[in-house]
């Protein structure tokens, strides 16, 4: 039994480490916040450059072969520094269902700029009506008479669409509303004409959309993998998305608990440092407790996954209820103790409890998971 | 132990309901115009333009009970917005400590909604500490002026005010609390800056106020010198009890359980799925027994009796409560409730649903952060020496 990191995993965390060290003052962050991509491009170069943009590809297609305890690695230092770039969303979610599904021509003609940093990928899972079913799936894609589909419909936020190259979205080509059967899905360039991407900013400063297609014609090679079957996968992704959206909140409550630490050891009110009050140890000793909870879920849902997938769903609901949970326990608290400074936006604090509740709404929150672990 | 209104508090129900109803705004009619011909009428009642303050000042001199009801019809029907800072939190001290030229000059435009003020206490070494702070008033040699510097943060709307009730160091020997005096500064002159803090809601509503050698004439001072901490603290216990919120927690609750029963799922709504309908069932719960701490609370002050020791709960319950409706509303919203600042993605209510809940973490900071309010209790209600 051994929890500790392999050489390969230190180099990876130092290196990760240093890029946030060097690239991610909180000056810096809040001015990409402020341009309109959302984030910096070469940023992105970067991480491409540095091999993390291919580091869960496998070794066969260019990639790195690295696993879910590497992308837990980079995704709980990107916590602590509040990283904007789509890592998320284009490498580990659709990236992972391109190198799952994809066909040969397709993986060839996509992944390649995909690691190279030259493209970017989202998933478009979620709509209106669905709140956190990811069955629950109303765009429709009609086979045409050509051999290609119409797709029509409308999906919700999805995650940094305006900047990305392509789509994959999640379309209902059978079935009815609910089912899990029938649904296909498809990688969509987003020039396309019929595609409208109504963008705005979340409240943790990332970049989202709403996505409407309209009569969209995609050819024969835009379905990936087979018709009608990809619940599956799409289930499979939603659960390497929610291990690594967790190993960024949990770097994020990591560093909520001991700046908040370290700040109300700095404090004084009347005449001691604030940490000297009982009640202030005893809450920041709670939320010690917490995080290490979840850093133990997290580890434990991320090594079940990668030994035993298929048996790893109850410990990946459970994390994710946790960190929903405790993503607020230790948010809120960090703000209390930080007093009025703690509602600016002068501090972390504020952006990192911003992305902690914008992590618990995607791929569904803590309510949902607790119901799916309860079930 | 009676819990019902008598017939005259009914009769009074009645009154307050129809002149509310009957003074709604018309949608269409300019806002401004109707707000302040609003206060006109509620004053041509009798004093309800003002309905805290005491009969000798011109209120209405009502019982503790009829202030009850005057919150609870309030609360569910459209009133004019209104600044607490003149009206409830200076006035008081005006009439109490301030000089009968001082309340002639004062009263009457805040009455009238004519002046905005602010208040200066916290600083950035003054938080939960208050009587830390620093902002020094140094009396001229001739005696007629005071001259201060300091900075004050946290400061609600300085940006609109036109005066700032401020307390301010005279003395700094001795005890931390013997030191302060209670002046009002005009906020529109030279030497006052105000620098905007941008909350994490993403709103501006409070700020830092730089003064910098501002002359404040002996006339703008409460009481005595080194006197005000105790003008103060009187205001901060007023400030407390209006915190709770219990009438207006209550409607937002009603429009909880509607947003949520308007999420569909499947055949039902999301008030049908378990873990969501019995947070709220908590809530619910909660806030039925709060609302009766309340009402012991009103009892016990309309038979004339000290504050019982219910009443130390108010606020810390009260604003517990409230962000958990926040709380609740967010979490209502789903996956817009991240969405800020859009006007046509998902339902309404859930795209604010995220900096609601962000800006209600105050409420357990302002006024005296929970922490503080327990060290309170514990030491003048249960007797416990620290």
């Amino acid at each position: 039994m051994n929890f500790e990191l392999s050489e390969t995993q230190s180099i990876l965390k130092d290196s990760v480490e240093r890029f946030i060290g060097e690239s991610y003052s909180l000056d810096k962050r809040q001015s990409l916040v402020k341009s309109e991509l959302g984030f910096s491009q070469d940023n992105w170069k970067k991480m491409a450059e540095l091999g993390w943009l291919s580091i869960t590809v496998p070794e066969s297609t260019g990639g790195f072969g690295g696993n879910q305890i590497d992308s837990m690695i980079m995704m709980e230092e990107f916590g602590k520094g509040l990283v904007l770039e789509p890592f998320f969303i284009s490498s580990v979610v659709a990236g992972q269902i391109l190198c799952d599904l994809g066909n040969q021509a397709q993986k060839e003609n996509w992944l390649p700029r995909l690691v190279s940093g030259d493209c970017q990928l989202t998933f478009a899972y979620a709509e209106e009506q669905s709140r956190f079913d990811l069955e629950d799936v109303l765009t429709r894609a009609k086979p045409d008479e050509e051999g290609g589909f119409i797709i029509d419909g409308t999906k919700s936020m999805v995650l940094h669409a305006a900047s990305a190259d392509a789509m994959i979205v999640s379309c209902r080509t059978s079935g009815g509303q609910y089912e899990k059967n029938g649904i296909s899905l498809f990688l969509v360039p987003k020039d396309l004409q019929g595609i409208h991407i109504d963008s705005f900013e979340t409240v943790d400063g990332q970049r989202a959309a709403e996505v409407r297609f309209e009569s969209v014609r995609v050819d024969m090679n835009a379905l990936l993998g087979g018709e009608g079957n990809a619940f599956s996968t799409i289930k499979r992704a939603q659960q390497s998305g929610i291990l690594a959206l967790c190993a960024e909140a949990t770097g994020i409550m990591e560093s909520l608990y001991k700046d908040t630490a370290s700040y109300t050891q700095d404090r004084e009110q009347f005449d001691r440092p604030m940490s000297e009050f009982q009640v202030i140890q005893h809450r920041l000793v709670d939320m010690f407790m917490e995080y290490e909870q979840c850093k133990s879920m997290l580890l434990r849902a991320t090594l079940e996954f990668v030994h035993n997938p298929d048996g790893s769903s109850r410990s990946i609901h459970a994390l994710k209820y946790l960190v929903g949970k405790t993503g607020k326990f230790i948010g809120e608290n960090a703000i209390q103790l930080h007093g009025g400074m703690g509602m600016t936006e002068e501090l972390n604090i504020a952006h990192y409890f911003k992305r902690l509740l914008t992590i618990d709404i995607l791929f569904g929150n803590s309510d949902y998971h607790l119901e799916k672990f309860a079930a | 132990m009676d819990i019902n209104l008598t017939q005259e508090e009914l009769s009074f129900q009645a009154e307050v309901k129809e002149f509310l109803s009957e003074n709604a705004h018309k949608p269409g009619t300019d806002y401004n115009e109707w707000r302040l011909n609003w206060f006109k009428v509620a004053a041509s009642k009798g004093g309800w333009d003002v309905p805290k303050w005491p009969e000798a000042f011109g209120g209405p001199g009502w019982s503790p009970t009829q202030h009850y009801i005057w919150e609870q019809e309030t609360s569910r029907a459209q009133t004019p917005w209104d600044l607490p800072f003149g009206l409830s939190m200076l006035a008081p001290v005006l009439m109490n400590y301030g000089s009968k030229e001082q309340q002639n000059r004062f009263l009457p435009d805040i009455r009238d909604r004519l002046v905005n003020w602010c208040q200066g206490y916290s600083e950035p070494n003054a938080g939960s500490d208050l009587a830390n702070l620093k902002t020094k008033a140094a009396l001229s040699e001739d005696g007629t002026h005071y001259l201060v510097n300091g900075t004050k943060v946290w400061t609600t709307l300085a940006h609109i005010a036109d005066w700032m009730f401020c307390l301010t160091r005279t003395n700094d020997t001795g005890k931390k609390q013997e030191g302060i005096t209670f002046l009002l500064i005009p906020m529109k002159q030279e030497g006052i800056e105000v620098k905007p803090i941008i909350t994490l809601g993403g709103s501006h509503s409070v700020n830092m106020v730089h003064i910098t050698d501002v002359k404040v004439p002996v006339e703008n001072r409460i009481g005595e010198e080194n006197k005000g901490w105790g003008y103060a603290k009187g205001l901060l216990a007023h400030e407390r009890t209006g915190l709770a919120g219990i009438s207006r927690s209550i409607v937002a609750l009603e429009s909880l359980k509607n947003q949520a029963g308007s999420v569909k799922r499947g055949n039902g709504s999301l008030m049908d799925e378990p873990t969501f309908k019995l947070k709220v069932a908590e809530l619910e719960a909660d806030l039925m027994a709060v609302e009766y701490t309340e009402l012991r609370s009103l009892a016990n002050a309309a038979s004339g009796n000290e504050p019982g020791p219910e009443s130390s709960i108010l606020k810390l319950k009260g604003t517990e409560i409230q962000q958990r409706l926040q709380r609740l509303t967010m979490e209502a919203g789903g996956i817009y409730s991240s969405a800020w600042g859009m006007s046509n993605v998902g339902p309404s209510f859930a795209r604010s649903g995220m900096s609601g809940y962000l800006s209600s973490r105050a409420f357990t900071i302002y006024g005296g952060a929970s922490e503080v309010q327990k060290d309170v209790v514990a030491k003048n209600v249960l007797g416990l020496k620290k």
